[in-house]
């Protein structure tokens, strides 16, 4: 299956066919600030994830973890700093533009498109790649019918590799809880992301369940060569997969290192997990 | 599967052709042959199919609740009648005040005009659309709204255009049945290829959930507009069609209890089914006419019941609620009648029974 999918070898960030400086984050935070009236819900957010990491951002309710994703995904306008994809600019632009600029994401409530089916769902995903405009869609244009093709077979691909070949006819909203997780991240790798926002994707999910999405996680990451943010609360997936984190706690960032370091600073441990919480880690 | 799609496509070219042909060779022979009566409500289900096909594009397929549908109407219908009509009758019918320079000396053919009442309401749709589609639900439905009102209240009073509250009258009659079942056809194969499309997909991702359509990088400008303002064009068509079939518009026509009735069609049909859609704006249409009977007096069992005038609406309004109960996504939800379906459902039958096997 590996050797198949060239359809999603190259990422498709921007500028990165052009000798992508190796020091060069894939994502970057710069003194993100985040201001709702007088409540700062991310005050001064940096952070630095390198090309290919499988990078957590953790912390207890309200610490602004979602906020950031909200800004990163281009729903919130920050009030002050800035956000890059590889050295490129994406502050405030709408989210349409950010998921063609490369990052893709998916949410904490599960927001497939419940009345379409599977497969469409991938489609739709697969729709802001498309190249035929409307007339040549409309009229059913060579170019349009070769790019229908090619999109049913992309997405019928993508589907057989998350798992989810079998009912790709069904409507999204019969599927079963965690494979509806897994179908929101098919559509989000369908948009080709260089980066990939995952928003608690374990929520919910019973610990069979939560080790076959461990699983996903890591090996999309390799297969499809992305770069991964993850938002988790379940302490027990961010310390077995991510290899860096951050740690947010009432909108200011607490601590940054590995799942090690993290486990054993006392900031973390006082602010977020509490005494008990490390043994359970 | 395969095999039999490869076969497919000459023969179904041929097939539709020839229904096509057929189809309007019946209907250029029943326009001689039929009764006026018949031929009218004919020609109302055609023009009433295409405009039902344009409002469900927007509030069905896209979720844009939008009811300003007879406001579009009354575009169309004014712009193809302004366009057919000769100068001599302009003149006869102007008499408060006389039509404005360029209009009251041209005279256009039905199928310029037509396309002109396209534009036309395209452009008022973008308009209105641009800034009215960046809301949301209930206060989409209240803009619209008061657009369609706006548009009447403007049409009463621009007497040197549209001959104000008087209206127009001796407009040509072009629309006949192979006018106004051309213009459904015309619909139905937009719609079909539309949904077929990625385009078409997009509009139903932001149905069902905006956001989400928005971060998989579905522009939601772009498309919101493409439905509303080919929503405005089908029916600036209609009414086109529908002010050279009556003959002559005012703009009290083109008050609320239009838009309510293609509104009717629609929900009726199945917001979401072009198949539902179809058949739901021809029914009504025909159920309008047969319920007129209603309104007679009548003796049942002996009890003398007076005509009341308005009692058909009566009669839709709790058939709606009925249809409502029982069928709250209407006669098709948002599903179509296809020969593909029905296979699909007999494939599916299968696979479920393996499904539980496994």
């Amino acid at each position: 299956m590996l050797d198949t999918n060239d359809a999603f070898d190259a990422n498709g960030a921007p500028g990165t066919d052009s000798a992508p400086s190796a020091d060069l984050p894939a994502l970057a935070c710069e003194s993100v600030t985040m201001r709702f009236g007088g409540l700062t819900a991310v005050d001064g957010f940096n952070l630095r994830v390198p090309k290919g990491a499988l990078y957590g951002l953790i912390g207890p309710n309200g610490a602004g973890k979602t906020t950031v994703f909200n800004i990163v995904s281009g729903v919130l306008r920050p009030s002050a700093g800035a956000v890059k994809l590889f050295g490129v600019d994406v502050t405030g632009l709408s989210p349409d533009r950010i998921a063609r600029s490369g990052i893709a994401r998916t949410f904490q409530n599960i927001r497939l498109f419940r009345n379409l089916t599977v497969l469409d769902n991938v489609l739709v995903g697969l729709h802001l790649r498309r190249e035929a405009n409307l007339a040549q869609a409309m009229l059913a244009l060579p170019r349009h019918r070769a790019e229908e093709t090619q999109m049913a077979a992309t997405a019928a691909q993508l589907l057989e590799e998350i798992g989810l070949a079998g009912v790709s006819h069904y409507r999204a909203s019969a599927l079963p809880y965690g494979r509806q997780r897994r179908l929101e991240i098919a559509r989000a790798l369908a948009t080709k992301p260089a980066v990939l926002l995952l928003d608690e994707p374990a929520a919910g999910m019973n610990p069979a369940e939560t080790e076959d999405l461990m699983r996903l996680i890591t090996d999309i990451r390799n297969r499809f060569s992305l770069t991964i943010l993850l938002i988790e609360h379940e302490m027990k997936v961010v310390m077995g997969i991510c290899e860096r984190m951050t740690v947010l706690d009432h909108g200011d960032t607490i601590a940054e290192g590995t799942p090690d370091e993290i486990q054993r600073n006392d900031r973390v441990i006082k602010a977020y997990l509490g005494g008990g919480a490390v043994a359970r880690a | 599967m395969a095999e039999q799609r490869a076969v497919h496509p000459l023969l179904k070219i041929a097939v539709v052709c020839g229904a096509l042909i057929l189809f309007f060779l019946v209907l250029s022979w029943g326009q001689e042959h039929w009764d006026a009566y018949t031929v009218r409500i004919l020609n109302l289900c055609g023009i009433y199919i295409g405009i039902t096909l344009g409002l469900n594009l927007c509030n069905g397929f896209t979720g844009q609740f939008s009811l300003g549908i007879a406001g579009f109407m009354a575009v169309g219908a004014y712009t193809t009648a302004l366009l057919t009509m000769s100068p001599a009758v302009k003149q006869a019918v102007f008499f408060i005040q006389p039509l404005i320079y360029p209009l009251n000396s041209i005279q256009w053919g039905f199928l310029p005009a037509l396309l002109m009442a396209a534009v036309v309401s395209g452009i008022v749709g973008f308009l209105v659309g641009a800034p009215a589609i960046r809301f949301r639900g209930d206060y989409l439905a209240i803009t619209t709204l008061g657009f369609a009102e706006i548009i009447r209240i403007v049409f009463t009073n621009i007497v040197p255009i549209t001959n104000g509250a008087l209206g127009l009258k001796g407009i040509p009659p072009h629309t006949n049945l192979l006018w106004s079942w051309g213009f459904a056809l015309v619909c139905i194969a937009v719609m079909v290829r539309l949904m077929r499309t990625t385009y078409g997909r997009a509009l139903k991702a932001i149905r069902d959930d905006e956001v989400a359509a928005e971060a998989m990088g579905v522009n939601l400008f772009f498309h919101k507009n493409l439905a509303f303002v080919m929503s405005a064009m089908m029916a600036g068509v209609g009414g086109g069609l529908l002010g050279n079939l009556i003959t002559t518009i005012d703009p009290n026509m083109f008050r609320f209890p239009l838009t309510f009735t293609v509104l009717m069609m629609a929900v009726l049909g199945g917001l979401g089914s072009i198949t539902g859609t179809v058949i739901s704006a021809a029914a009504v249409t025909i159920a309008m006419e047969a319920f007129r009977a209603l309104e007679e007096p009548r003796v049942i069992l002996g009890l003398a019941i007076p005509g009341v005038p308005g009692m058909r609406m009566v009669v839709f309004s709790v058939a709606l609620m009925i249809v409502i109960l029982f069928y709250p996504k209407g006669f098709m939800g948002d599903r179509e009648f296809s020969l593909d379906r029905v296979k699909r459902l007999a494939a599916g039958l299968d696979r479920t029974n393996t499904s539980k096997q496994g």
